[in-house]
């Protein structure tokens, strides 16, 4: 068992309103993107630079598609039918990031989804390990078990490309691209949201101190790209966070959601008449 | 990540390669035709100290169900974190784990847990936890689990 919870809710019923209401939010935007992330890995099962990248975009499309799966069934204790939410939902109820919207038409962006993006995701989830509400605090573990495959993918990849010149080049554009979705991820300085299920005790630290859990996670294998410096020891993202646009309910750009074909895949639209 | 692989030492002593086919269809048609259930595995250790303790049964009853992918029990793979049987109202709850949160054969195993268990006149109901934590690791699997790997090629 991990670290004792605090006097833990044991189901999403005990839970007072606002938590109720805040930790919904959040996990559904946490099985969001997990269930996007995976559609993104999985286009890159063939076409990725070798087999072994290939196999690696399968297993972790695997694993994401499972987290999500357990989220997802968790979701029915916060008002959602998981049916509904896995299938009649349209683009602009998703909630996940933007990053996720359409295919990515290089390794490097694919990159930038690896090790950037899933990297901040697993951060968030991590705020989850010593939750005092149990049901998730019970599943954490495995999740970030299976996530740390996924930095070490993408940090090896990353830092394989950063010794060419043109590899520099093209994860420093598609890195930029992905940069400010991923910061602005943890949400902004006293984010109500995240400030209520701290006080509350269902995650662990404010999104400040998330965001820089990712910046020094990262920061050490991107300090070429021009992203990042070091101040007093810790790394700190050289553009601030731009906040223009973004919705602190669905966590991610206000604007738009998964293209036709991402959602169609998303929704299982093709073979619905089997279901 | 699998945690699983083919020992290639194992495999390099064989020299013919018509021998790996065979143990691979061998294999393949092992698990297509017993998956789940009843597969010709020793016979399982430790039979039940007090055979009437309803509870001991129905763990015991778990050596006979395989898992899907590998030639062993669910118990020897360690998947099953408890169980406990009511003997009053039949009523047997089982945790099981799994080795990873994508598993394709969650369903699979879930099912032949639930049907194996009741064929036992005694259990009425078969209620069965997913649990996550702690998380499995090969460590879970008994000694017993890894001589039966060990005999397939396949290394931990």
């Amino acid at each position: 068992m991990t670290e004792t919870t605090k006097s833990g809710f044991k189901s999403a019923a005990e839970l007072p309103d606002d938590l109720h209401s805040h930790l919904g939010i959040l996990l559904l935007s946490l099985a969001d993107n997990k269930r996007m992330l995976g559609i993104r890995y999985s286009d890159w099962i063939l076409g990725a630079p070798s087999v072994e990248a290939g196999i690696a975009c399968s297993a972790m499309a695997q694993d994401e598609w499972g987290h999500g799966r357990i989220i997802y069934s968790m979701l029915k204790d916060f008002g959602h039918d998981p049916a509904a939410l896995e299938h009649e939902r349209t683009s602009e109820e998703y909630r996940s990031s933007e990053l996720l919207d359409c295919d990515v038409s290089s390794w490097p962006e694919l990159l930038a989804l690896n090790f950037l993006w899933d990297t901040a995701i697993s951060v968030q989830v991590e705020m989850l390990l010593e939750s005092c509400f149990e049901p998730i605090h019970y599943k954490v573990r495995k999740l970030l078990e299976e996530e740390r495959f996924h930095f070490d993918h993408g940090s090896g990849w990353t830092s394989r490309l950063m010794t060419s010149d043109e590899g520099k080049n093209a994860l420093g554009k598609a890195f930029a691209t992905a940069w400010n979705a991923c910061l602005r991820w943890f949400g902004p300085e006293n984010d109500p949201l995240i400030e209520a299920l701290v006080e509350g005790g269902i995650v662990s630290t404010n999104a400040d101190c998330a965001r820089m859990r990712w910046l020094n996670r990262v920061g050490p294998t991107v300090r070429d790209l021009g992203l990042v410096y070091t101040e007093n020891s810790e790394w700190v993202s050289e553009p601030a966070p731009d906040w223009n646009g973004w919705s602190p309910v669905r966590r991610r750009a206000s604007e738009g959601g998964p293209d036709a074909d991402s959602l169609a895949r998303a929704r299982g639209d093709r073979n619905r008449s089997l279901l | 990540m699998p945690v699983l692989s083919v020992n290639r030492d194992a495999h390099e002593r064989d020299t013919s390669h018509k021998l790996q086919c065979d143990e691979q269809m061998n294999l393949a048609a092992v698990l297509k035709e017993t998956r789940g259930l009843r597969i010709d595995l020793p016979p399982p250790p430790d039979p039940p100290r007090a055979p009437q303790d309803l509870t001991e049964r129905a763990r015991y009853a778990l050596y006979e169900v395989m898992d899907p992918e590998l030639p062993i029990s669910i118990l020897d793979l360690g998947l099953v974190s408890d169980i406990a049987a009511d003997e009053l109202t039949g009523v047997v709850s089982v945790s099981l784990t799994f080795t990873a949160t994508a598993c394709p054969c969650m369903d699979f195993i879930k099912w032949d847990v639930r049907e194996r268990l009741l064929e036992d006149d005694d259990i009425c109901e078969v209620e069965i936890n997913t649990v996550w934590d702690p998380p499995w690791t090969s460590a879970k699997i008994s000694n017993r689990g890894r001589e039966i790997l060990e005999s397939f090629g396949v290394a931990l």
